[in-house]
């Protein structure tokens, strides 16, 4: 297993010496897709609390970093960092008044976070450059982009599995099964789900800002489109929730069949995309790496 | 202008209370949040469309057509889908719904697609005192209120509305006593899509109709009913009136890009300071 993994990553590693253009890219989009959706998984697959708004992360994520490249000259590694920091600001914020209750409080108060981000990036036109959107100096950063990024992918994935493997992780799967149980066994709910949601918004907020380096432009059409957060979400739900490596079949898996398929029929690819969250959630609720762990009495933690 | 925003704000809240009912009453029958909720209002919007463009059909007429259509579909959803997940975790019937109101708005993309509607047929106000009545919105407001109160006189003195009631207050009980559970889910998310429809119906003399408009109705509906307090189907009616008169007030003050973050902001707040509703609401 360990040299299998290790052996996938320097392939990987060695990718943009023999690469095109266009396949660096696309394995950037990959380990990006990786991060979002193990990112949502640890929130939403381990409490069992929906984001319905994780793309709000990503765009605080994007506009912090741009912010920080265009107007105060940070260099990008270090702009992303901050834009990891300014989504976690964001989680607090959110968070705190919506994880304290039980219930559809938090999946509905994402739901409309997106909206209002949108509206508040569009009003502080002075900082934002509203709906015109903001420009990055010039700079070609796609290889180092691409190695940051994979690290993010890592980094997203290695955290799901010390979560799932910890007590941590226990007590949040607990949360999942039964909130009041867990509550009189001791675990303090409240500050467990905000927890994983701090965790699950750094992954998104970092990769929103080395999208934004990348592509060199933003707006708020740009990074705050529910698309993301739906594919997000189709991904970790298809790859299976709540295991370690679910999101990450899912977003190679889905991307791949996006790409070669769905981009000639681009109207039919969201509609698709609504009716495998319907499949999933109706005839395989554990995902595809949940159908493998039951069939072949793979281990949990995987 | 106090006066103009209190009529303003009570002319939106009748048409939000009627629309969040639908919602509170799934949420409070089948423990269900149903996302889906404001692309079902859409449809209702898009039935009144299509009768006017197509048939001429005077647009008043089509609200009870659009309620009687989307009566079928939601109860359609409910058999086909959505009474899989009623006994499921949470998690399993809001992504279920998200998947379908997915599915709905893209669907509606391919079918009308993304271009503004628009039903043409009354516009202007009626000044009174100083103060302008919007006959559109005045309509809407007068069928609104009809509506909301039939349901309210349905879900008191009938046996069905007796039925609903007492499946939202245990359905255990309500089992034992007789009612059939499965046909009051089935009838209750029919009942909560035609309340959608009409909004939707309604909303199509004043707004520009398009696959995305109902988004906004899901989020407000449901801030509606966390206003009123969750299961307190009256609550409805306050939380509508409150949310309407608050964004007006605001409407005031704030540019038209703040102001569509008034309705979050006012959740967040009540979240964190009166979780159980203004009323305060049944505890779940």
């Amino acid at each position: 297993m360990a040299a299998a993994i290790l052996s996938v990553l320097a392939a990987l590693a060695a990718y943009p010496v023999v690469g095109t253009g266009y396949g660096v890219r696309s394995v950037q989009q990959i380990f990006m897709w990786i991060a979002l959706a193990g990112s949502w998984n640890l929130i939403s697959g381990l409490t069992g609390y929906v984001s319905f708004g994780h793309v709000a992360f990503f765009g605080a994520g994007a506009y912090a970093g741009a912010i920080l490249v265009a107007s105060a000259g940070w260099p990008w590694p270090l702009a992303a960092l901050a834009g990891g920091a300014a989504a976690v600001v964001l989680a607090v914020v959110i968070g705190y008044p919506c994880l304290r209750l039980k219930g559809p409080y938090f999946a509905i108060a994402m739901l409309g976070l997106n909206e209002v981000l949108r509206a508040l990036v569009s009003y502080f036109e002075g900082l934002t450059g509203g709906g015109n959107g903001l420009s990055l100096p010039t700079l070609d950063a796609s290889v180092p982009i691409y190695y940051v990024m994979g690290v993010l992918a890592v980094v997203v994935t290695a955290m799901s599995w010390l979560i799932v493997t910890s007590r941590f992780g226990l007590r949040l799967m607990t949360i999942r099964e039964d909130e009041v149980a867990a509550e009189a066994m001791g675990i303090d709910t409240f500050h467990h789900k905000l927890a994983a949601l701090l965790l699950s918004a750094v992954g998104p907020g970092v990769a929103g800002a080395l999208m934004a380096r990348d592509q060199g432009y933003i707006e708020p059409i740009s990074v705050f489109p529910l698309a993301i957060t739906v594919t997000m979400i189709v991904m970790a739900l298809f790859g299976g929730k709540g295991t370690v490596f679910g999101p990450v079949l899912g977003a190679a898996a889905l991307f791949v069949a996006q790409e070669i398929v769905w981009a000639r029929y681009p109207y039919v690819h969201p509609l698709l995309f609504g009716a495998i969250i319907v499949g999933v959630v109706l005839l395989m609720p554990r995902g595809v790496l949940g159908l493998l762990q039951q069939r072949y009495r793979l281990p949990r933690t995987i | 202008m106090l006066g103009q925003v209190i009529i303003s704000g009570i002319l939106s809240g009748a048409l939000y209370a009627m629309v969040a009912l639908g919602l509170g009453l799934i949420f409070g029958v089948m423990r269900v949040i149903n996302i889906a909720h404001g692309p079902l209002l859409m449809l209702g919007s898009y039935t009144t469309y299509f009768l006017y463009a197509h048939f001429g059909i005077n647009p008043l007429l089509t609200v009870p057509i659009a309620m009687a259509v989307l009566f079928v579909v939601g109860v359609l959803l409910q058999r086909g889908l959505v009474f899989r997940v009623v006994d499921a975790p949470e998690l399993s019937s809001l992504l279920l719904t998200f998947g379908i109101s997915i599915m709905l708005v893209n669907l509606a993309q391919l079918a009308f697609t993304s271009d503004l509607r628009a039903v043409e047929y009354i516009t202007g106000s009626w000044l009174v005192g100083g103060l302008a009545f919007s006959k559109p919105r005045m309509i809407a407001f007068v069928f609104a209120a009809a509506v909301t109160a039939l349901s309210f006189l349905v879900l008191k003195f009938t046996r069905l509305g007796k039925a609903i009631r007492a499946t939202s207050q245990s359905r255990e009980v309500a089992m034992v006593c007789g009612v059939d559970v499965g046909r009051i889910h089935m009838l209750t998310f029919g009942f909560a899509s035609a309340l959608a429809a009409a909004g939707g119906a309604l909303l199509a003399v004043i707004v520009a109709i398009q696959p995305e408009m109902g988004g906004v109705w899901t989020f407000k509906s449901f801030l509606v009913i966390v206003l009123g307090g969750a299961g307190n189907y009256p609550g409805a009616l306050v939380g509508g009136l409150l949310l309407g008169l608050v964004e007006q007030v605001a409407s005031l003050f704030l540019t038209t890009q703040l102001s569509e973050v008034v309705a979050y902001v006012l959740l967040v707040l009540v979240l964190l300071v009166r979780p159980s509703g203004l009323l305060g609401g049944r505890q779940t």
